[in-house]
This record gives C-alpha cells, sequence and structure tokens, in this order.
C-alpha cells in the first residue's frame, strides 16, 4: 500500500540514559529496599510512555548496584519499552568509589554513550543509606572531569540520616539536587518524581524562555527548580522518620 | 503539587461548577484532567501553581482568547475559565476525540498515515489552522509536536495546548523548544512572533511529510547533544539537510532513512519550497513562506495526486508524458486534467472536485463537489459525478449543451467546457 505505512521506523531519536546507582548494602534491609524495588518497578511503565510518545529521544535504562564492590545489572543501557526492573538483594558494605569508577568508565562513547544517532547528556540518580565504606575521593575525582557527567542531570536520595549529605552533594553538584527519605512512603514519591521529572527534561530538545533575562536556563536548573516545588509539597506530611 | 481526587469540585468564574473523573495527562505547564461539566464530558487544564512567569496576565489572555473565540472549528480552544483556587486556575475545553492521535506518535512511527492523501490533507488543515490563526491577529509563538493531533485516515487535524496564544505584538514568555524554533527565537535574539511562527510551521511541515528533522544529518550526529550543541545546530549554525549548494549535513544512511527515501518522491515544486525555508528562510523572515503560499502547494500537489489500480498514490507531472507507479511498477498515461481558475485537477478514477474548484470566490478545500468515477463493464470510460446540489452546464468541443445535475456524469473528453456556476472549467 502507501509509502507512509511501510515506514520502517520513525525520527532519528537521540538516547537519553537514565542511570540509577543503587545502594544495596547491608543497612538498606527491609523496608528501604523494599521501597526502592516497588517503586521503580512501579514506575517503568510510565517511563516506556514518555518514551514512546517522545520524538526527541528515547529513554534507555542502566543500573549499577553497590555494595561490597559494585556491579552493572545489564550489560549494556536497555530500551524502556524492553526494560523489566529485577529486584535487588542487600548485604555486604557501601563501595561507593567502586560505583563512581565503574559509572566513569561507561560515560564514553566507545561503551553506554554509543548510540549512532547520538545522545542526550544522561540522568543519573544515586540513591543511598550510609556513608561510603571505600575511599570516594578518587573515583569522584575522575568522573568529575568526565564530559558526559559534566552535562548530566545529577541527583540524589538520602535514604534515612545516616546517608552522608556531603557525598551526595559533592556527586551532585549542589544541595538542591539531593533530597532526604525519612520514610518508605516518602521515598516511594521521591523515586517516582525524579524518575520522570529526570527522563522527561533530559530527553527533551531543550527549551528557550523569555524571561527578559538573557542567560537561557539549562536543563539541570529547570529539574532543580521542579524539585524544589516537590520537596515544598512532601515536606510537610512526610517529615516523620520511619526507618 | 499533588494531582485533584476522583469528585473533586472545582468552580468556575460563571459560578458553576465542574467534577474531576481522572487525569489525562500532563506536560510542562500543567495536568489535563477529564472531568464532567453539566452532566458533559470536558478535559480541564490545570496549571501548577507558581509555575507560570506571570500568571494573572496569562490568565487575562486565555478569558480574552475565550470572548474572541476561535479562529477555526480546528481549534481545541479554552471555552470557560475556572476561579482561583489552591494558588492557581485552569480552563475547561473540549476532549479530543479518540480517533486523533498525537503527532509525535506519527513521528516515533507508533502510528502511521493510511495514504499520501492523508498526509498532503493533514498538511493542508495545519496551514489553514495557522492561516486563520494569523489572520485574526494571534501568533501561536510554541509550535511544537505536542499541539496537534491527527486523525491518520483522514489527516483532519485538532490544533490543542492553545494558551499560550496570543495577540499581535503580546508576548507571553513561553519556553519552547530548540528543535521547533527559529533560529533568532533559539538565539534569545527576538521573541517569538507571527514570522518565528511561520519557521516552526516549516518544521512541522517537513517533520510531517518526511518523518525527518530538517536539519538534522551528518553534521548533528554527534555522541553528545549538550545544550550548547543545540544552540548551535537549531541557532547560530543551522544548516539544511537537503540545501543544494552545502551539503555539509546530508541524511546518513542507518539514521535518517526516512529522509532519504522520501524526499525524491515529491516534486520539484515542494522540494523548493523547503529550500526556501531553510536556505535564505532561515535568516531572513520575509524570505518565508506565507500559509497562504503553503496552502496552494499543498493544494497542487492533492490536484496532482493520483491512485494507481494497485492502490499506491501517484504524483502526476502535467509537462511528462507518463509516470511509472511507485508500488507496481506499472507506467501510467498522463491524464486528462480540469482546469479550473488557479487550479490544475488530474482526471484519474477516485480524484475529487472540492469547493475550492467549483467556486472561484471559495478557498474551502474540504467540501467535496465533485469525483471521477469509472465504467463497471467498460473501465477505459471515466466520468466526472456532479456531487454538489446545483446543476453544472457543460459544454462539448462541437458546441453541444448540456444540463449535468446533481448525482449527473460528464464524460471525461479533452475540450469539454463546464460551468460550475460560480467557477468554469476545461478538460485538457
Ligand atoms: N483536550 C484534550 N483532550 C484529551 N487529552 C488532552 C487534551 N489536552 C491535552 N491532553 C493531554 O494532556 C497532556 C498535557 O497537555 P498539554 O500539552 O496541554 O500540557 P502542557 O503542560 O502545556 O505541556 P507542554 O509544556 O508540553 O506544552 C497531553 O500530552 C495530552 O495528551
Ligand atoms: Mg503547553
Ligand atoms: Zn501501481
Amino acid at each position: 500500500m502507501g509509502i507512509y505505512d511501510e515506514l520502517c521506523g520513525g525520527i532519528a531519536r537521540r538516547t537519553m540514559v537514565l542511570f540509577f546507582l543503587v545502594d544495596t548494602s547491608g543497612s538498606m534491609a527491609g523496608s528501604k529496599i523494599g521501597a526502592v524495588n516497588e517503586a521503580i518497578n512501579d514506575i517503568v511503565p510510565e517511563l516506556r510512555d514518555i518514551s514512546d510518545n517522545n520524538a526527541d529521544a528515547q529513554i534507555k535504562i542502566a543500573v549499577l548496584e553497590f555494595n561490597s564492590g559494585a556491579e552493572w545489572l545489564y550489560p549494556n543501557p536497555i530500551e524502556a519499552e524492553n526494560f523489566e526492573w529485577d529486584y535487588l538483594d542487600v548485604g555486604g558494605v557501601t563501595d561507593l568509589g567502586t560505583a563512581f569508577t565503574m559509572l566513569d568508565e561507561k560515560l564514553s562513547r566507545n561503551e553506554f554513550m554509543s548510540d549512532v544517532a547520538g545522545s542526550f547528556a544522561p540522568a543519573i540518580f544515586l540513591m543511598s543509606d550510609g556513608q561510603p565504606t571505600d575511599h570516594y575521593e578518587k573515583g569522584l575525582a575522575k568522573l568529575k572531569e568526565n564530559n558526559w557527567y559534566k552535562n548530566a542531570i545529577k541527583v540524589a536520595v538520602a535514604i534515612g540520616d545516616d546517608a552522608d549529605q556531603d557525598v551526595l552533594k559533592d556527586f551532585t553538584g549542589n544541595s538542591e539536587s539531593v533530597l532526604t527519605a525519612r520514610n518508605p512512603e516518602a521515598l516511594k514519591k521521591m523515586i517516582t518524581f525524579v524518575s520522570v521529572t529526570a527522563s522527561k527534561i533530559g530527553s527533551q530538545s531543550s527549551s528557550v524562555e523569555f524571561s527578559g533575562k538573557s542567560s537561557a536556563p539549562s536543563k539541570q536548573d529547570d529539574f532543580v527548580e521542579q524539585i524544589q516545588d516537590f520537596n515544598a509539597d512532601i515536606f510537610d506530611d512526610d517529615a516523620e522518620i520511619e526507618w | 503539587m499533588n494531582t485533584f481526587e476522583k469528585g473533586t469540585k472545582i468552580k468556575l468564574e460563571s459560578g458553576d461548577s465542574v467534577e474531576v473523573v481522572k487525569k489525562l495527562g500532563d506536560g510542562g505547564q500543567g495536568i489535563v484532567y477529564f472531568v464532567n461539566y453539566k452532566k458533559k464530558p470536558y478535559a480541564l487544564k490545570w496549571y501548577y501553581p507558581n509555575k507560570l512567569k506571570n500568571a494573572q496576565q496569562f490568565k487575562e489572555n486565555i478569558v480574552n482568547n475565550i470572548k474572541q473565540g476561535p479562529p477555526t472549528e480546528a481549534f481545541i480552544w479554552p471555552q470557560m475559565i475556572t476561579k482561583n483556587q489552591d494558588d492557581s486556575f485552569g480552563y475547561l475545553m473540549d476532549l479530543r476525540p479518540v480517533e486523533y492521535e498525537d503527532f509525535s506518535r506519527f513521528l516515533t512511527a507508533k502510528v502511521k498515515f493510511s495514504s499520501v492523501s492523508a498526509v498532503v490533507n493533514a498538511a493542508l488543515n495545519i496551514v489553514n489552522g495557522f492561516r486563520e490563526l494569523h489572520r485574526c491577529g494571534y501568533s501561536y509563538q510554541d509550535i511544537n509536536d505536542g499541539n496537534f493531533f491527527i486523525n491518520s485516515e483522514s489527516g483532519e487535524v485538532l490544533i490543542c495546548d492553545n494558551d499560550n496564544v496570543a495577540q499581535y505584538g503580546d508576548n507571553l514568555g513561553i519556553a519552547g523548544k530548540c528543535r521547533y524554533m527559529a533560529p533568532e527565537v533559539v538565539l534569545g535574539e527576538k521573541h517569538p512572533s507571527v514570522h518565528t511562527d511561520r519557521y516552526s510551521l516549516a518544521v512541522t511541515l517537513f517533520l510531517l511529510l518526511f518523518v525527518s528533522h530538517p536539519l538534522e544529518g551528518s553534521r548533528t550526529t554527534c555522541p553528545c547533544m549538550t545544550e550548547s550543541l543545540e544552540k548551535k545546530f537549531y541557532g547560530s549554525e543551522p544548516v539544511f539537510i537537503f540545501d543544494p549548494e552545502n551539503d555539509t549535513n546530508r541524511p546518513v544512511r542507518g539514521i535518517h532513512n526516512n529522509a532519504i527515501k522520501l524526499w525524491p518522491i515529491y516534486p520539484r515544486y515542494i522540494q523548493e519550497a523547503f529550500e526556501k525555508s531553510f536556505g535564505e528562510g532561515l535568516k531572513k523572515e520575509n524570505a518565508r513562506l506565507t500559509e497562504t503560499q503553503w496552502q496552494k502547494l499543498f493544494l497542487r500537489l492533492r490536484d496532482e495526486t493520483i491512485t494507481c489500480g494497485c492502490g499506491s498514490e501517484v504524483f502526476v507531472d502535467s509537462e511528462a508524458d507518463a509516470i511509472q507507479c511507485m508500488g507496481c511498477g506499472k507506467t501510467i498515461q498522463t491524464p486528462l486534467f480540469l482546469k479550473v481558475k488557479n487550479n490544475q485537477v488530474a482526471l484519474y478514477p477516485k480524484s475529487k472536485l472540492y469547493k475550492c474548484h467549483t467556486n472561484i470566490d471559495s478557498d474551502d478545500f474540504k467540501e467535496e463537489m465533485g469525483e471521477v468515477i469509472q465504467s463497471k463493464s467498460n473501465p477505459g470510460l471515466w466520468g466526472l459525478r456532479n456531487s454538489s446540489n446545483t446543476t453544472w452546464y457543460m459544454t462539448t468541443p462541437d458546441g453541444k449543451q448540456k444540463d449535468v445535475r446533481p448525482g449527473g456524469v460528464v464524460q471525461i473528453l479533452r475540450g469539454i467546457m463546464i460551468d460550475f456556476g460560480k467557477n468554469r472549467g476545461e478538460i485538457i
């Protein structure tokens, strides 16, 4: 029949990789890892929709878990369309430095960022409930020189009050992009919000705004603004510590 | 902001209220709900609190647009405004009917057009919508793939998200996506206007026809598309992928397959319109095609599209003797044409005449007035059926005159003249 129903594919889309960096050390046991597993599993269909209906970019997902050492859950980022969340188990210590080093290795056009049509800068989402047990400084310093990291949307959730906020702030580059989850409900809401918002902003052609000021907003700024609104909303109902 | 629960009541400025049924979707500015108003279903767009730069001005603009009314039926226009509640407000509009799909789903090939005619109709409908919008003194400001709902069978188009529409000269401080915006807007040198709308319209039409972006080729397939590179590719150094004089940004096989496949299919006058839009038109506002110019081009394209017996559509060229069908490879003799003032319609079974052909004062390209039919017993015998409700008058080459009543048929023979009442045509 017609030439249009014979087209094999749509418009050339870039790729936006959403990275989940999840602390699966022993202290995450119980409701913490439970909330993480539930929330990410629940949000996958929505990420699929965002990718499906997006002519600017497709979304792929990569997952790195760290405890005593770190491990990529899939050999390559997986299209949101085909992604299924494997529930994570816990045990071991918090080798965040190893995670940073391994992330740095994959943030390369020869590794995870190899899409032929090109990529948008990734969104990197770190979740942790404790103090790094290794020398994370070296890994982080190396990561900070990586251009993909520099351009990425970065966000972290501190799970409970024992998490090392300073490390997380160091990772995101600002304090606004670090949220603190004090109970499972809040954690689930944060994971949902962060995954969706970072995916939406990260996977769109960047925007230009006319507010009279000359500097255009960057994706990270845009993201921070949304995070602050969200934080203001959630703060009242979820301030109780429950872990 | 929390989403409204089912059953939440929201008060309109009129004093009535609507009841939330469910959430339909969300976007950069707000959430859209399915609501009931006086037992009838509507869509309610509700803004995120504190997100709009100047909420009061924004609201006044919508109220004003409600008062003015939509430019055409194609606009899902704001109909009623709500009172302020929970630090924000919203407006009521019609729901999108189910047979319409998001334009972005056509771009990602999740939905496909049933025919070339449907694509050309969609182009005509989009162009016409903006023509009428601009004639009413509005500019749209933020044209992008999220603004159109399209029927894949007919090419009917609904234009949504009309809250950013502003009167000439006004500016609401809208954020738009680089990929759709005029270079001078990407660079922050100018505010959106009718002229920048025209650029975005050309991008939209290119996306529609070629399912690829006019500025995305070999130059832009860099590994990491940063925001500063986007500014460069869409703002400071844009290069059209089919620029006749600059081949530095050609589509790449394996990545931009649609552009490579679809561009050669279209006639030169369509290609030239895009060469101009993304050549001179990148920098010069006045070099951009107006909606009226686009409308003429797409009407011509539709007039010259015929359907081969195999079902494939073919663009005929009145200059050439014959053309080859892309579907079955068969050679098709160039058919006769009906020449009316301003247009020339190829007369091939299934070809249609519209009011803009039979009435010189009309630019209605939707209302059907005639159709070419083929005799079942003698497939070589073609006729033009009068599907209007007025009588036509025909004159044969030897001067005989005859009435063609509604439902009647004129045999297609060179030299026949038809008087449609408000226009005249000749078969050539
Ligand atoms: N009239 C409608 N009927 C049904 N669904 C609608 C209607 N209007 C909008 N929607 C749905 O709601 C979603 C959000 O709407 P809209 O694009 O207007 O939001 P927005 O905040 O202006 O987004 P953006 O910032 O991308 O323009 C759309 O994706 C669309 O699917
Ligand atoms: Mg909008
Ligand atoms: Zn054929």
